[in-house]
């Protein structure tokens, strides 16, 4: 698709900012989305095809916006709920019921 | 497939799972063969971006046979093909203006060459 | 007594963290995932995988020829054999900087990288600016990273968009002769193995 994602050639995209090390994570939930993508994936509920497509699908300003691993957990989001693994209200349902525990 | 658990998770990440494909498929290209890449526009998922198609380039090495990701992505199996590293020139892709000595390399599928008119 | 240092419990979790502990919580409890699993995957990658290791391969292809000559021809096996193999680093290339060649890799589709050899890539990689211009205007992207390349030097961008991995094997610089592979390991940085920076001379 001639989506956000086909970036070769754009211009106008802003600095690099260059880094010379960086930590490997830099917040928690980076850490536990890293993870639940190798164990979604090594447990078949999707191919590193249908991972991509699902980020490439994502709204192209949310794209630009979002760091990496927030494309990831979009994309888990749309295939576990397009394939029936889980359904939107239970993720709506357990966030309100997580936040509820935190405040 | 079984749920991974912490014991499986050494092995998992030592071997990987290659995109590489033990078919025999006869490549359509040859090293050293003048490629065009196709100017095609699916609205479903491709790893043949924009600002290749339709340029013309050299095959510079075979890399083997692979699982074709247009298809994949969309629950159409394999459809196992060659990959090839292509070789562009910058001038070829972004216009004369560009140095002579800038070159793309960027691996392409079967499905996306056609042989350079 | 002030309670000023950052705490997690001072400030309410944000949507993406509720959205990924919401993800994590079903899929346990469906027992479709294990969360110490997620644990082990994550110490692996932060303790065990990162560009040390493409160092070492680095560092081995300078010393020793023979071990070159295989890791150019038969680059998978070859860095196995130091025991960095697995995701995203199943089917490996390696392309070598010269006196007169600069390679540069770069993935312009999403982020794909290497990661036996130089672990999760830095945040500026996966990132919109960089993919979008190396491949047009790859001295323009050498500059912001500090580096200059004479005109004569034949510059080559990687773009790896299928499921090839892709190493720079940098040039050696000058005043190492008398270096251990060890000490010529320690001064491999991670951009000279994605192609972003250039070792300077001892």
């Amino acid at each position: 698709m001639n989506g956000i994602h086909d970036l070769g050639g754009m211009d106008g995209l802003g600095p690099i900012n260059p880094t010379k090390d960086e930590p490997r994570f830099k917040d928690d939930w980076e850490r536990r989305m890293f993870g639940l993508f190798v164990s979604c994936f090594a447990g078949g509920h999707y191919n590193v095809d249908e991972f991509r497509h699902a980020i490439e699908r994502m709204g192209p300003a949310h794209y630009l916006e979002t760091s990496y691993y927030e494309h990831w957990l979009a994309s888990l989001e749309t295939l576990l709920t397009e394939k029936g693994v889980i359904t939107q209200e239970e993720l709506d349902a357990r966030k309100k019921h997580i936040a509820m525990e935190d405040a | 497939m079984p749920t991974l658990t912490p014991d499986i998770v050494p092995g998992l990440i030592a071997t990987g799972a290659s995109a590489r494909l033990d078919e025999d498929v006869a490549p359509k290209f040859s090293i050293g063969d003048a490629v065009e890449m196709k100017n095609i526009n699916p609205v479903t998922h491709t790893r043949l971006p924009r600002y290749v198609r339709g340029k013309k380039g050299i095959v510079e090495r075979d890399h083997g046979v692979f699982a074709f990701p247009d298809t994949g992505a969309h629950g159409l199996g394999h459809k196992a093909q060659h990959v090839y590293s292509v070789k562009f020139s910058f001038r070829e892709l972004w216009g004369e203006d560009h140095a002579e000595n800038m070159y793309l390399y960027i691996d392409m599928f079967d499905d996306y060459m056609r042989p350079a008119p | 007594m002030p309670h000023d240092h950052p705490h997690p419990h001072n400030k309410p979790l944000s949507d993406v963290e509720l959205r990924v502990k919401a993800l994590e919580s079903i899929l346990t409890e469906k027992e479709l995932i294990d969360p110490e699993a997620i644990d082990l995957i994550v110490e692996t990658y932060e303790t065990k995988i990162g560009p040390r290791n493409g160092a070492r391969v680095v560092a081995k292809a300078w010393s020793d020829p023979a071990y070159k000559e295989r890791l150019l021809s038969d680059t998978t096996a070859a860095i196995s054999e130091l025991g960095f193999s697995g995701v995203q680093g199943e089917d490996m290339v390696v392309v070598e900087n010269t006196e007169d060649v600069h390679n540069i890799v770069v993935c312009t589709l999403c982020s794909c990288y290497p990661w036996p050899t130089l672990g999760l890539p830095p945040v500026w990689y996966k990132a919109a600016p960089y993919r979008a211009k190396v491949v047009k205007d790859p001295r323009g992207v050498l500059d912001e990273f500090g580096v200059s390349l004479p005109e004569e030097t034949e510059i080559r961008v990687w773009d790896s968009n299928a499921e090839l991995r892709y190493l720079v094997l940098p040039k050696r610089p000058d005043g190492t002769d008398g270096m251990s592979e060890e000490q010529l390991a320690e001064i491999v940085t991670r951009d000279a193995m994605i192609g972003t920076d250039v070792l300077a001379a001892h």
